[in-house]
């Protein structure tokens, strides 16, 4: 029953929040309404059993990943958009293609949902499923090796952006 | 044991819906800046879709993903924030209309 309410809860933000981050015109409200649509994420991912994961949500996405953004807006002080949409046929194609998409993305995830387990229910779980204790287990046995190859591309993507940001291109 | 009252067909339909407005976003906006953000949140809605399979199915390996795709979504914003500042730095704009130089 709890469950059922703070998911609704949590939907109508995410979604909503969604919605005004696309179409407002002033970027510092899309940013923080991406941050809302983030938080209320996170909400849903523990109400899935996936602490560890909604924690680095709040303390990754929205604390590092947004603040840049916002540090970004502020400091290149971006006017928003007149006309807020790309103007002519490419605005029309765009809404058809994400209608398109989004009866296709529907169709597979629900027809997904229905194989394997009984139809939409969640098994029940454990007590350790999705603390950070079990997730630390599998990260180092099994995802040890994809863990490693991404500390390189973190290293590769910090070079990349200090060099971006140093250089004066002509 | 814990077990869980919401239909899983619910957090998929969310998923969708967050990656479809995710999807206009990004083909029907202006601002590279604001196409940056609506990139994220499709890679959030995908998250969800995630995490949502991963309790579906009692296994935690996509929780594994997820954290595998916040990892190259950092990296990612790093290097396209910096591409941004530097555009903007070189053309004094910030909109995908009035950069064409690859166009011939």
């Amino acid at each position: 029953m709890i469950d059922g309410v703070l998911f609704t809860v949590f939907a109508l933000t995410a979604v909503g929040f969604a919605l005004t981050m696309v179409f407002r015109r002033n970027p510092v409200h899309c940013a923080l309404s991406l941050v809302a649509v983030l938080l209320s994420l996170s909400g849903m991912f523990i109400l899935l059993n996936a602490q560890f994961i909604a924690v680095i949500q709040i303390v990754v996405y929205a604390g590092a990943i947004m603040v840049l953004f916002l540090f970004v807006v502020m400091l290149l002080n971006v006017k928003g958009e007149t006309p807020l949409l790309t103007p002519g046929a490419a605005k029309g194609f765009g809404f058809l293609f994400a209608l398109v998409a989004f009866v296709e993305l529907l169709w597979i995830a629900l027809s997904s949902v229905g194989e394997g387990a009984g139809r939409g229910t969640a098994p029940p779980v454990g007590p350790t499923f999705g603390s950070p204790a079990e997730i630390g287990r599998i990260l180092y046995t099994t995802w040890v090796f994809p863990f490693e190859v991404t500390s390189i591309l973190l290293l590769i993507a910090v070079i990349g952006a200090v060099v971006l940001a140093k250089r004066k291109f002509s | 044991m814990q077990t869980h009252g919401v239909p899983m067909e619910y957090y998929q339909i969310v998923s969708a819906l967050l990656f479809t407005i995710g999807l206009v976003g990004v083909l029907a906006r202006r601002s590279a800046l604001v196409i940056f953000m609506s990139i994220e949140l499709m890679l959030n809605a995908v998250n969800l879709s995630f995490v949502a399979f991963s309790r579906m199915h009692a296994q935690m390996d996509g929780q594994i993903f997820v954290f595998f795709v916040m990892a190259v979504a950092a990296a990612e914003v790093a290097v396209g924030l910096a591409i941004i500042v530097a555009i903007f730095r070189n053309r004094e704009t910030a909109s995908v209309d009035d950069i064409h130089l690859l166009k011939g």
